[in-house]
């Protein structure tokens, strides 16, 4: 069997007093488009950045429980490092205005100090914008800022920025709830692409999303995992009749 | 009904067209003085003008000619190093509200920048003239710089937090999420994208300082020698004018007109160049 | 309700008229070979083509609510099961119409001793019932009655096989009215596929409520 990639053990988070996310225990394997969803406010998102340990900005944020990445327990390595192995993607595209397309692919390395020769930068660009499928689109323009780059494009120019930094998880929030839907159909494509490199989580409150794009999909309600099973059977065959609720829209 | 509606829209038309005109003449009235100021300024200046003008020192009474060396020099002088004190003291306070625009602190610093703003420039001369000329024993253009400084914070630290505060969180959050540490974030993606908006508020400050006659006026004190000691009083723009204009020599009054149109020149220069800058630097997220 | 569970329960009705409809039929043609009424016979014949039609609109509904709601889960099995339903519902109507066709080019009425020997009677009776019995399993989502279908249709089965033996029998001991013995094996047969429509049946409402897929497994699985 096949060590997982993460593992969450009984973990609980808070904001304050009020308790967002109750008890959830999670294995997930690698190469897989793991899709997380429920109704608003059941506690995905903040669930998806505990992840990577952006929750813990929040003031008045608190968490309890294991989250192993590869067997290690991300409270006990340093968030920088962990950010560097869980990558983001968030909800509306955000490209850094500041720099051009190039140097915001390399963001991650270029605001960290990391140092690259220029033929690792040149490589890295063209690795990451290629499995973004971008490149074609901006390769002729990877000097200029990105402002020009149409929604769809931002948001894969963002995708590029995360996986640049080789990451073992690419978390993903609610990618596409920004973008047209041909553009989302851009990117819900790009996650099949991408599953054969990363491991992807995806947060989506469009339930079709997640029946299209996912291996397995984890139903969150009031900060409880309901229920996560292989997508086939969430869409076929819930075990849980809040799941099938859900799904069958018999409640938002 | 349909008569009545059409006599009815044809009223609030004549209204609006009327309250139109109201606005537009209040608008001109404002402009009028203003503008009034400008062309005088500029007619009586512009006959001081010349290359002498700007590198001879004042001459002694009855003697022809003679220019504003040692005043330009030291304003400038002044000035940037009001600047390099205000800059470090203003951006560091306006990042702290920023990034806590709630809590006590924070709430304190506002009312202290809010009263900054209201006392007048004279008692801020005062209070330097205590701090440092006293102890120092002699005026100096350091202690004048210092209190030009303070008048400058409120206005740097407005304009600063203002375009600080609408740095997205978004931007931030990408940065966090790349790995960037708190510290980096704001050197290297919040400060850089803000840049535009926190120079032209170090600009406005500028330019909202360097008339100021009543700090300077027993803090740099004046200089009738060319100097570039700050330790000892320094002359100024605003010094040369208040003297000049008020003593009874025509051509000391001929040198204070010039001097009066090399300071408006500047604050046009400035608020030009803040406006180019925002133009071209700004970033929209 | 939202839309698509007022489209769904549209369907169901539609689905549970067309289902007493198709029972319609076969008591229509039981009653039409018991007592030789080529007449209501005829009448079997022409209703064949209503049922035709509702199997259309049904097909119609499933396909406009697959595309508009594209649902999952037990709606999901819900449409998928009625598809199956509704083609099983118009071949035993099939099969009624077939049977009244039989009375129709016989020249005489039925034997009752016959018929009652071979068990036709039985078959018949049993299969209307159990036509009948899954209707109302798929009516309250009864997956137990439903299951009670399996072992019925093995009853029928059952008799299938000695029909031909009494047949044969009938034939060796010198029975007048051949045509008749082979017409009523032909509708035997054709009750003998009464009871496997009866059984489809119960596998898809098994199947939508339970999720249970019981199609080619052993009875032992059940």
């Amino acid at each position: 069997m096949e060590r997982p990639i993460l593992e969450v053990k009984h973990f609980h988070a808070w904001f304050g007093d009020h308790e967002v996310v109750k008890d959830v225990n999670l294995t997930l394997y690698r190469n897989k488009v793991i899709a997380v969803m429920g109704p608003s406010g059941c506690g995905k998102t903040t669930f998806l950045r505990c992840i990577n340990r952006m929750h813990e900005l929040t003031p008045g944020a608190r968490t309890e429980g294991e989250i192993l990445l590869e067997g290690e327990n991300i409270y006990e390595m340093s968030p920088i490092v962990l950010r560097l192995r869980v990558g983001m993607v968030f909800q509306r595209p955000n490209p850094f205005p500041h720099l051009t397309i190039y140097e915001n692919v390399l963001a991650g390395y270029l605001l960290n100090n990391i140092p690259l020769s220029r033929t690792e930068k040149d490589a890295i660009v063209e690795d990451s914008l290629r499995k973004a499928a971008l490149w074609n689109e901006v390769k002729d323009n990877l000097k200029k800022k990105g402002n020009f780059l149409s929604g769809g494009q931002q948001q894969r120019l963002c995708i590029a920025r995360a996986i640049a930094m080789k990451p073992d998880i690419l978390l993903l929030d609610e990618p596409t709830s920004a973008l047209d839907p041909i553009s989302t159909a851009g990117i819900e494509e790009l996650t099949q692409e991408l599953k054969k490199n990363y491991t992807l989580i995806l947060v989506t409150h469009n339930m079709q999303q997640a029946a299209r794009v996912s291996d397995e999909t984890a139903f969150f309600y009031m900060g409880e995992l309901v229920e996560f099973a292989p997508t086939r059977q969430i869409f076929t065959a819930p075990r849980d009749q809040r799941t099938q609720n859900y799904i069958t829209g018999r409640f938002s | 009904m349909l008569v009545h509606s059409f006599k009815h829209i044809r009223h609030r038309q004549i209204r609006s067209t009327l309250i139109r005109v109201v606005i537009v003449c209040f608008t001109l009235l404002t402009l009028l003085p203003l503008l009034y100021i400008l062309a005088y300024i500029i007619r009586r200046g512009i006959g001081a003008i010349n290359w002498s003008f700007f590198v001879e020192l004042p001459k002694p009474v009855g003697e022809r000619g003679g220019g504003i060396a040692n005043a330009l020099t030291g304003s400038v002088l002044i000035v940037a190093l009001a600047t390099l004190m205000a800059v470090p003291v203003g951006l560091s306070s306006a990042l702290y509200l920023s990034e806590h625009s709630r809590g006590k602190l924070a709430g304190f610093i506002r009312l202290c920048i809010e009263v900054l703003t209201g006392i007048p420039s004279i008692v801020v001369g005062i209070v330097a003239y205590y701090w440092l000329v006293r102890p120092m024993n002699s005026f100096s253009a350091f202690s004048g710089s210092v209190a030009l400084a303070i008048m400058m914070l409120p206005i740097m630290i407005r304009s600063a937090e203002e375009t600080l505060k609408r740095f997205p969180v978004h931007l931030r959050e990408a940065s966090l999420a790349l790995g960037v540490p708190y510290y980096k974030t704001i050197l290297k993606v919040l400060l850089p994208c803000s840049l535009s908006g926190v120079l032209s508020g170090i600009m406005l400050s500028i330019a909202r300082v360097i008339g100021e006659t009543a700090p300077l006026l027993f803090t740099a004190f004046g200089n009738p020698y060319l100097s570039f000691n700050i330790f000892h009083p320094m002359h100024s723009l605003p010094l040369l004018i208040y003297n000049y204009a008020i003593s009874p020599y025509d051509s000391w009054h001929q040198l204070a007109w010039g001097a009066a149109w090399v300071l408006l020149m500047w604050i046009l220069l400035l608020n030009v160049l803040t406006r180019i800058m925002i133009r071209k630097w700004s970033v929209r997220y | 309700m939202t839309a698509l569970e007022h489209a769904l329960k549209e369907l169901k009705d539609d689905v549970i008229l067309m289902w007493i409809m198709v029972e319609a039929q076969l008591q229509a043609a039981h009653k039409a070979m018991l007592e030789y009424d080529q007449h209501l016979a005829r009448e079997v014949m022409q209703k064949e083509k209503r049922i035709n039609a509702y199997e259309l609109k049904i097909d119609e509904q499933c396909e406009d609510i697959l595309a508009r709601y594209q649902p999952v889960a037990v709606d999901l099995r819900f449409l998928l099961a009625v598809l199956k339903i509704n083609a099983n519902l118009e071949r035993t109507a099939d099969i009624a119409d077939g049977i009244a066709r039989y009375v129709i080019d016989a020249p005489e009425g039925f034997d009752h001793d016959l018929l009652q020997s071979t068990h036709l009677l039985d078959m018949y009776t049993e299969g209307m019932t159990m036509l009948s019995d899954t209707r109302i399993a798929f009516e309250r989502e009864d997956t137990a009655l439903a299951r009670s279908i399996f072992q019925r249709d093995e009853i029928i089965d059952t008799y299938n096989l000695q029909a031909l033996d009494i047949v044969t029998e009938h034939l060796q001991q010198g029975s007048a009215h051949i045509r008749q013995e082979l017409l009523v094996l032909s509708i035997i047969r054709k009750l003998e596929r009464v009871g496997d429509q009866a059984k489809n049946l119960a596998e898809e409402i098994i199947f939508y409520v339970e999720a249970k897929v019981l199609k080619h497994h052993s009875r032992k699985e059940l």
